[in-house]
């Protein structure tokens, strides 16, 4: 087989190599409804690539935060469009998508998503070109960050990791803690401060493993996190690496170990995917996890869910994130901007920006609010407004980062989290102060 | 027990699922002269039309047979529909290439729409592990072993001792002679998408067993291993893939073993740089079946 192979081999070594490298796409779907009287949501997420998850969640906020909006005559009149502009989860994809979102779409309103695979690479670009932004990402570099359109609605992952450290210690009594992580940006943010933490209150980290995402098979892995006889896993590994892992664990010491998992583990998919690997009673008894407060009830979340229900049509899969945090946190980012942009009375990002903080934190005595129609008709009477959306109050601080604390929650056998504890914030702070 | 026993054991089973897929994919290489980057989604395809059976109460195994059933059909279809049409025109090899890979890209979008992008898992019987030595293997991975040595076995006694072998092996070698010699060669190449279509369905199914949890995007993953196999071997020849994927197999597992887990792939593919420096034609380019016709 002389002819073929000599002229293809090098083909199909370079073919290897580009394999490897990984990109070969950069999609972007058409929005949801177009036309010169329509802002845009750009969500600015993976949606495809091992994070895909993610870009899911994200874009499903968007759909009942539009409908909502639109429903009460849209941002100054301009009715809301979403549209999905994919990173693939990789810093090397995200920057062209988002300058391509920004060159591409002049009725740009505002962008949600962005987590942690890409925000370092994404929000030079943003900022620079005056985009409002509700993000996802965790990282601790955007606890005091320079950029003024950079919004967050969840704790930096830091203090994920610290609540799990709290579960295993204070809650669990665990001394013996293995650290089981992706090796994607976002799942390692957890490692360093969950390590700090674990050394400050005196328990002992037995092993700290970073798996790399999209394997088959973790049973080396697995066989040695065994040698070290760990208490509780803490882990991270979105796609179907913690399936994986998991249903390896079960199988190679003859039954599951504690397992603790982040906030990002609150997920439909995740909980799919780890139930039907290692089965819906074990992970109810053997699984516990850490969340932003959520009370999943009151007029915000009611009208969240209702939008996000109705929202079906257009995006079929969008009811089941109703109980997803980053699906609330980024609709209350969206129609809080919309307020914001109703209370400035323009849709010129650079005008109604600084107002998404008064709308969010309100002033005292402001009129507190939980849907887009009733901010917008308290702005018809001239009232200030706070915007208590479904993931309950704001509080920003200087750099735009708001978090409630955490909760300890479990699965039920529908896939629901259920609270099963609180983590005090002098818990956290213990754990948090170096 | 040392780790590194127990890697052996896990990397003898890796070994035995790229084994599967690496055979089929270097053939179709060898004689239909086509680096088929749609191979990986035709696996990922198949995996879930046996998960779709094993759904609706089917066991995996019969799974496994339908899932190799519908590889041939599907990679019979991509070669009639694809590939077939432009190699007839005499389409060169980089434009086969971008042709394959967008047959891989039509096939992934459209499992995509028909099956969601969450992840999934057989219902297989729980299988507890068996300790022999260092080794730690279930059931469900001697079955997967004994799965790739079967159809190993069967690819070897088809290339050596049958006349659609012997006719393959020349058709690998010069194609123009074998049909002036009376080879029906459209009907071998048809035949090699066929015999390689089920052995990509049974690659498909079983990595999926042995994964636990897949998703439609795992396609392009296992295809990054298939070639590195089918390279390191040497490209068109099945032994040279057996052997390529015993050492991806192997080198994966132990590098895990011997260092941080997110180094595993790195290692692999570091060794496979170096032989292709040393040995570029591949480990076995001059003695695999194929070869020998030639």
């Amino acid at each position: 087989m002389n002819g073929p192979c000599s002229v293809a081999r090098p083909l199909l070594t370079g073919l290897l190599c580009l394999a490897l490298a990984g990109a070969l796409v950069t999609g972007f779907v058409p929005s949801t409804a177009n036309g010169a009287e329509t802002v845009v949501v750009g969500v600015l997420s993976p949606f495809t690539g091992a994070d895909a998850v993610l870009g899911a969640a994200h874009f499903a906020a968007c759909f009942p935060a539009a409908r909502q909006i639109n429903a009460a005559g849209g941002v100054l009149g301009r009715q809301v469009a979403c549209k999905q502009f994919d990173t693939r989860g990789e810093p090397a994809d995200a920057v062209p998508a988002a300058r391509q979102m920004v060159a591409s779409t002049p009725n740009l309103f505002m962008t949600i998503g962005v987590s942690s695979d890409e925000a370092s690479s994404v929000m030079p670009i943003l900022d620079e070109n005056h985009v409002p932004t509700f993000s996802q990402t965790g990282q601790s570099e955007f606890n005091q960050s320079k950029f003024t359109y950079f919004y967050r609605l969840v704790p930096a992952d830091e203090y994920d990791a610290y609540a799990m450290v709290g579960i295993a210690v204070y809650l669990k009594h665990y001394k013996r803690i293995a650290l089981v992580f992706g090796n994607d940006i976002g799942s390692q943010t957890f490692v360093g401060p969950a390590i700090r933490a674990i050394k400050k209150v005196g328990a002992q980290m037995v092993i700290n493993q970073a798996i790399a995402l999209n394997q088959s098979s973790y049973r080396t892995e697995v066989t040695k996190l065994l040698a070290a006889k760990p208490d509780v896993i803490l882990t991270e590994a979105l796609g179907p690496a913690d399936a994986i892992y998991l249903s390896e664990v079960k199988q190679l010491n003859g039954g599951m170990i504690p397992v603790i998992g982040s906030s990002a583990t609150i997920d439909p998919v995740w909980f799919k995917a780890v139930s039907a690997a290692i089965g819906v009673p074990d992970l109810l008894k053997y699984f516990l996890a850490n969340d932003t407060p959520s009370t999943f009830n009151g007029p915000g979340y009611d009208a969240f869910r209702t939008n996000l229900i109705a929202s079906a049509s257009q995006y079929p899969a969008a009811p089941k994130y109703a109980k997803r945090g980053s699906t609330i946190h980024l609709y209350d980012g969206i129609v809080m901007t919309a307020l914001a942009a109703a209370a400035a009375k323009s849709t010129d990002r650079t005008v109604f920006q600084p107002w998404i903080v008064k709308i969010g934190d309100g002033a005292p005595g402001a009129t507190v609010v939980a849907t887009y129609a009733q901010g917008l008709a308290a702005l018809k009477k001239g009232l200030t407004i706070r915007y208590d959306g479904a993931g309950g109050p704001t509080h920003f601080d200087q750099w735009h980062n708001s978090n409630n604390g955490f909760v300890v929650v479990r699965y039920n056998e529908k896939g629901d989290e259920v609270q099963v504890g609180t983590l005090t914030n002098a818990q956290i702070t213990t754990l948090s102060t170096p | 027990m040392s780790i590194y026993e127990a890697s052996i054991g896990f990397g003898l089973v890796s070994a035995a699922v790229i084994a599967i897929a690496a055979v089929g994919f270097t053939m179709q290489f060898g004689i239909a002269n086509l680096i088929n980057l749609a191979y990986g989604e035709v696996m990922i395809s198949s995996a879930f039309v046996a998960y779709a059976l094993n759904q609706a109460g089917v066991s995996v195994w019969i799974g496994v047979v339908m899932a190799a059933v519908f590889g041939a059909a599907l990679s019979l279809v991509l070669n009639r529909l694809f590939y077939a049409p432009f190699q007839r025109r005499g389409t060169a090899l980089i434009g086969m290439v971008i042709v394959a890979l967008a047959a891989g890209l039509l096939v992934s979008n459209v499992l995509l729409a028909v099956v969601g992008p969450d992840s999934v898992s057989y219902t297989v019987a729980d299988s507890v592990a068996l300790r022999a030595g260092g080794l730690i293997l279930t059931w469900v991975q001697l079955a997967v072993i004994l799965v790739a040595v079967a159809a190993m076995t069967a690819i070897h006694a088809l290339l050596t001792f049958t006349r659609l072998g012997k006719a393959m092996r020349a058709t690998a070698s010069n194609a123009t002679l074998a049909r002036n010699c009376g080879i029906p060669t459209a009907r071998v190449i048809d035949l090699v998408w066929v015999i390689t279509g089920a052995l990509c369905g049974i690659a498909g199914t079983v990595a999926a067993i042995n994964s636990a949890s897949f998703r439609v995007s795992d396609g392009a993953t296992y295809l990054i291993v298939i070639l590195a196999a089918a390279v390191l071997g040497g490209a068109g020849q099945p032994y040279g893939a057996m052997l390529g994927a015993l050492l991806i197999g192997e080198m994966t597992e132990l590098s895990a073993a011997a260092l941080s887990p997110q180094y595993k792939e790195v290692v692999a593919f570091a060794v496979l740089v170096a032989v292709m420096i040393l040995r570029p034609q591949g480990l076995l380019s001059k003695i695999g079946a194929l070869g020998q016709a030639g």
